[in-house]
């Protein structure tokens, strides 16, 4: 069975900044992948690049990027348009700025579910016809927003929390196959961030969709998804299942980030930084973009670029994985 | 209720400034060389013209009362005589209003006809780096030509090839010009702050084509500063009037401060400051009405 | 969007800037040799009157059979010493009114904007008029008009980047340790609006040197003998018939005066407070 999501050795660029550095990531059908990074890494391009979000200023230097079969860099724009629409959802950082300003909240719904009528696919809840006041409601309800008062809002009339479930909903309203969330929670305070998260998670998993979640907070992810890929420098360092790369880390990086979490269990707590900083890349990192923090770098660490290798059911990105993973 | 407040608000600070106004004006006028009746009448007025005009404005009372008495009779739409006409000079200010409203309305009807679908296309297809040097230098040449300057060159270009002056067309098109290129630079401006917004980026993400977007998450977001440049229009209005010589109140205040005519100019200088105040609260309300964040930007 | 949406910008300023900086620089040169009469003497009757450019000449005489040449040059001085000295005033009391309103706030800060939106809300051309009709017509009408023009918007930017200021850690660690309140503004405040207020003077410049035109032009800014652009293209407007070069030359260095400031405006802006471009459609 081929992946929803296969993204092969993506490379990219702005300007003479190098975000994406030969990224890899994959995600089956029904599957939440957490991907965690510290903010650089390239995980916010990664998550565009899998909508052909990227800014105009962006090049895509090399790599590919499938969603259901389909090559979203090389799709002309009006299937573009359709694949976004039928099988893409995107929720942002900042809630309140990702909705209309100028629209109440039951328009900006209504909006996007006529468009969807537009495409002769039925969505949920859409049986009653009319002038979709029960969608609108309906929609709302799904995302636990059962006051009637927020479909009359405006988005500034919202708490953030609101806000962002309002834009969870218009993103879910098609019941996409994919949900891409670039750090929905980051603005939210940790009751809030709890309370989205339950919204998400279930509303995927009784849709069938698909989430990738894009996160600088390792254990918060893996709790929640079902695969974590970490990623440092534009590269998918570590990935597979979330337990495996918690609890049995084999990347040094991803054993420090695992290591600097506090407790498991408190959510909502950023990750210590692993001392130093992350690289800024000019172009093609030579060797392993870690080397220069990596307790265990040997020369060709320097000099060549370590390829995936499998270790158990991960996949890493490491010279020296065999030997870390018996020292692990 | 809070809009209402801040209505209220709006309101009552608009009428202090007016009468911020009025109290300059009164007092410009009470400074000008040869006094205030003469300042009024001229200085061929009889003895009995000021003596009329002393009893009118109380001009042997305290300064105070002098201006309660001013301000009443300017209230009634009493501006005093223009010296040269000798015609009460709110009757010639209406009797040019029609020239004035005209040129303007025209100008307003091509800047949003016109001016607003060029500010928008232009965004849209502006690249980082502003198109290259040739697209900056080309729109920063629309910018740099002051009204008088382009003005000027059509009265030139047009008598020149021996075309009709007279009439309208012509004035009405050289303020068309200038309003389309001043909505088309802010409307583009404006599209392009618009245009990098996380909602925007949302709507793309949704897969919604640019017209659809353009249409339902843009226009209604960059009309705020379009709006606000109706009122602009009205001092290009002015300057055409001049050049074109039309019969319109720009042009008639213009004459009036060459020949010292002062009580045209009080009623000018009055007449503008209220227009441009009753115009901006108009377009703030009409700019609330299209964008509800109007409580956070007061 | 994280870090990996940055672009490096270079710290130097775009081709384009540097030539209308240095078509700034030109007419700064002109204005200076206006001064030692460097293209002869603006008052002297050189030839016949009305003469197309020609040897002795270059760009024409006028109704008098004075050369346009020193004329012009004697123009662009007049035009540029008016504007940048009331650019100057402007970007004074702007820095004053709006640094003060920013940072204090309160019953100081409804005061000074209520005044700013008042001004703002007149077209530069009927404020410019006003003045000259209060203060009569001549160079300190000039001055107080493009003054007048420009305060609101400088004031108001300056504002804007005083309240950013105001709010940073910093300013209040400085308060905190107990500075005083001009070491404060003097210190901290001033250098962090700077780059406001030296984008907003160079749109400043360009906006008097058009009002200055504008008012001159209708008769009520500098006074005919003296030269500026505004008085060179109303006298010229007069033969424009017979003499078109009249209105052509001083009308093209006025156009190319504003043109060069705007296009270095611009390029300060994008210089000193980059904005993201990140547009997907």
């Amino acid at each position: 069975m081929s992946a929803l999501l296969e993204v092969d050795g993506l490379e990219v660029d702005y300007g003479t900044a190098r975000a994406l550095d030969g990224a890899d990531l994959r995600v089956a059908a029904g599957e939440a992948v957490g991907v965690v990074g510290e903010s650089g890494s390239g995980k916010s391009t990664l998550g565009a690049a899998i909508g052909r979000l990227l800014p105009r200023q962006a090049v895509v230097a090399a790599g590919t990027v499938r969603v259901a079969g389909e090559p979203v860099l090389d799709l002309p724009p009006a299937a573009l348009r359709r694949l976004r629409r039928q099988r893409l959802g995107f929720v942002f950082q900042d809630p309140i700025a990702s909705l209309d300003p100028t629209m109440r909240v039951g328009a900006q719904l209504r909006l996007v579910l006529r468009a969807h009528g537009r495409d002769g696919r039925e969505s949920p809840g859409g049986r009653d016809g009319g002038r979709g006041g029960a969608d609108v409601a309906f929609h709302l309800a799904r995302v636990k927003l059962d006051d009637p008062r927020v479909a009359a809002a405006y988005p500034h009339q919202l708490s953030g929390g609101m806000a962002q479930r309002v834009a969870i909903a218009l993103a879910m309203a098609a019941s996409p196959e994919l949900l891409v969330a670039d750090e929905p929670t980051a603005s939210l305070d940790s009751q809030v961030r709890e309370e989205v998260l339950n919204v998400v998670f279930a509303l995927a998993r009784q849709a069938g969709t698909s989430i990738v979640w894009l996160s600088h907070d390792l254990p918060a992810v893996a709790r929640r998804c079902d695969r974590v890929a970490v990623m440092y420098a534009g590269r998918v360092v570590e990935s597979g299942p979330a337990a495996d790369v918690l609890g049995d880390p084999v990347h040094p990086y991803t054993a420090a980030l695992a290591r600097s979490a506090p407790a498991v269990a408190v959510p909502g707590v950023r990750l210590e930084p692993v001392p130093g900083r992350p690289p800024v890349l000019t172009g093609p990192s030579p060797g392993c973009a870690f080397a220069p923090r990596c307790p265990f770098a040997e020369d060709r660490c320097a000099t060549e670029r370590p390829e995936p290798v499998r270790v158990g059911a991960k996949d890493v990105l490491c010279h020296r994985a065999a030997e870390l993973e018996v020292i692990a | 209720m809070r809009l209402l407040l801040w209505w209220a608000g709006r309101a009552l600070s608009s009428a202090v400034t007016l009468l911020g106004i009025s109290v300059l004006i009164f007092a410009a006028l009470r400074l000008m060389p040869g006094g205030f009746a003469e300042t009024i009448l001229g200085p061929f007025a009889t003895p009995a013209q000021k003596a009329e005009l002393a009893a009118r404005y109380g001009l042997d009372q305290s300064v105070f009362a002098q201006y309660g008495h001013w301000l009443a009779a300017v209230g009634t739409g009493d501006f005093g005589t223009s010296m040269i006409s000798r015609q009460p000079v709110a009757a010639e200010l209406w009797a040019r209003l029609p020239v004035t409203g005209r040129l303007t309305l025209f100008a307003v009807a091509a800047a949003v006809l016109a001016g607003v679908p060029l500010g928008v296309l232009t965004a849209l297809r502006a690249r980082p780096g502003g198109g290259g040097a040739a697209g900056r230098l080309l729109s920063g040449l629309g910018v740099s030509v002051p009204e008088f300057a382009l003005g000027s060159l059509v009265v030139f270009v047009v008598s020149r090839y021996g075309l009709q002056t007279s009439g309208y067309l012509l004035p009405a098109a050289v303020l068309s010009i200038f309003a389309i290129s001043a909505t088309a630079r802010t409307t583009r401006d404006a599209v392009l702050n618009v245009l990098v917004e996380p909602h925007v980026t949302a709507a793309v993400a949704r897969g919604e084509t640019p017209w659809f977007i353009v249409r339902h998450h843009i226009l209604r977001n960059a009309a705020g500063p379009v709006l606000t440049l109706t009122a602009y229009l009205l001092g290009g209005a002015l300057i055409v009037e001049y050049l074109f010589n039309l019969p319109g109140i720009g042009s008639y205040v213009v004459q009036a401060v060459g020949r010292r005519d002062y009580a045209v100019v009080q009623a000018g200088v009055l007449l503008a400051a209220t227009v441009f105040i009753v115009m901006n609260v108009l377009i703030d309300l009409l700019v609330g009405l299209v964008d509800p964040r109007l409580g956070r930007r007061a | 969007m994280n870090r990996t949406a940055r672009v490096k910008r270079s710290r130097r300023l775009d081709p384009l800037s540097l030539a209308g900086l240095g078509c700034l620089l030109l007419l700064v040169l002109v204005a200076l040799g206006s001064l030692v009469h460097a293209g002869g003497d603006p008052d002297a009757i050189v030839g016949p009157r009305l003469r197309p450019p020609g040897p002795g000449w270059w760009l024409g005489t006028d109704n008098l059979g004075r050369s346009m040449l020193p004329r012009v040059m004697e123009g662009v001085g007049t035009t540029l010493l008016l504007s940048s000295a009331a650019v100057l005033v402007t970007a004074a009391l702007s820095a004053g009114f709006g640094i003060l309103a920013g940072y204090r706030g309160g019953y100081l800060n409804e005061l000074i904007m209520r005044v700013v939106e008042l001004l703002y809300s007149f077209p530069a051309i009927v404020l410019a008029i006003l003045v000259a009709a209060v203060a009569g017509p001549g160079q300190l009408a000039a001055v107080a008009s493009i003054v007048l023009v420009t305060i609101p918007l400088m004031t108001r930017l300056v504002r804007a980047a005083a309240v950013a200021v105001a709010e940073r850690d910093y300013v209040t660690a400085a308060a905190i340790s107990g500075a005083g309140l001009p070491r404060i503004l003097g210190r901290h405040v001033l250098p962090n609006v700077a780059g406001t207020i030296a984008v907003q003077g160079t749109y400043a410049l360009s906006v008097g040197i058009s009002v200055e035109g504008g008012l001159s032009f209708l008769g009520f800014g500098v006074q005919p003998p003296q030269a500026s652009l505004g008085v060179l293209i109303r006298q010229g407007g007069t033969y424009m018939m017979a003499a078109p070069w009249l209105i052509i030359g001083p009308g093209v260095v006025l156009v190319l005066a504003i043109l060069s400031i705007n296009v270095l405006g611009d390029g300060l802006r994008d210089r000193f407070e980059p904005r993201e471009t990140r547009s997907l459609i």
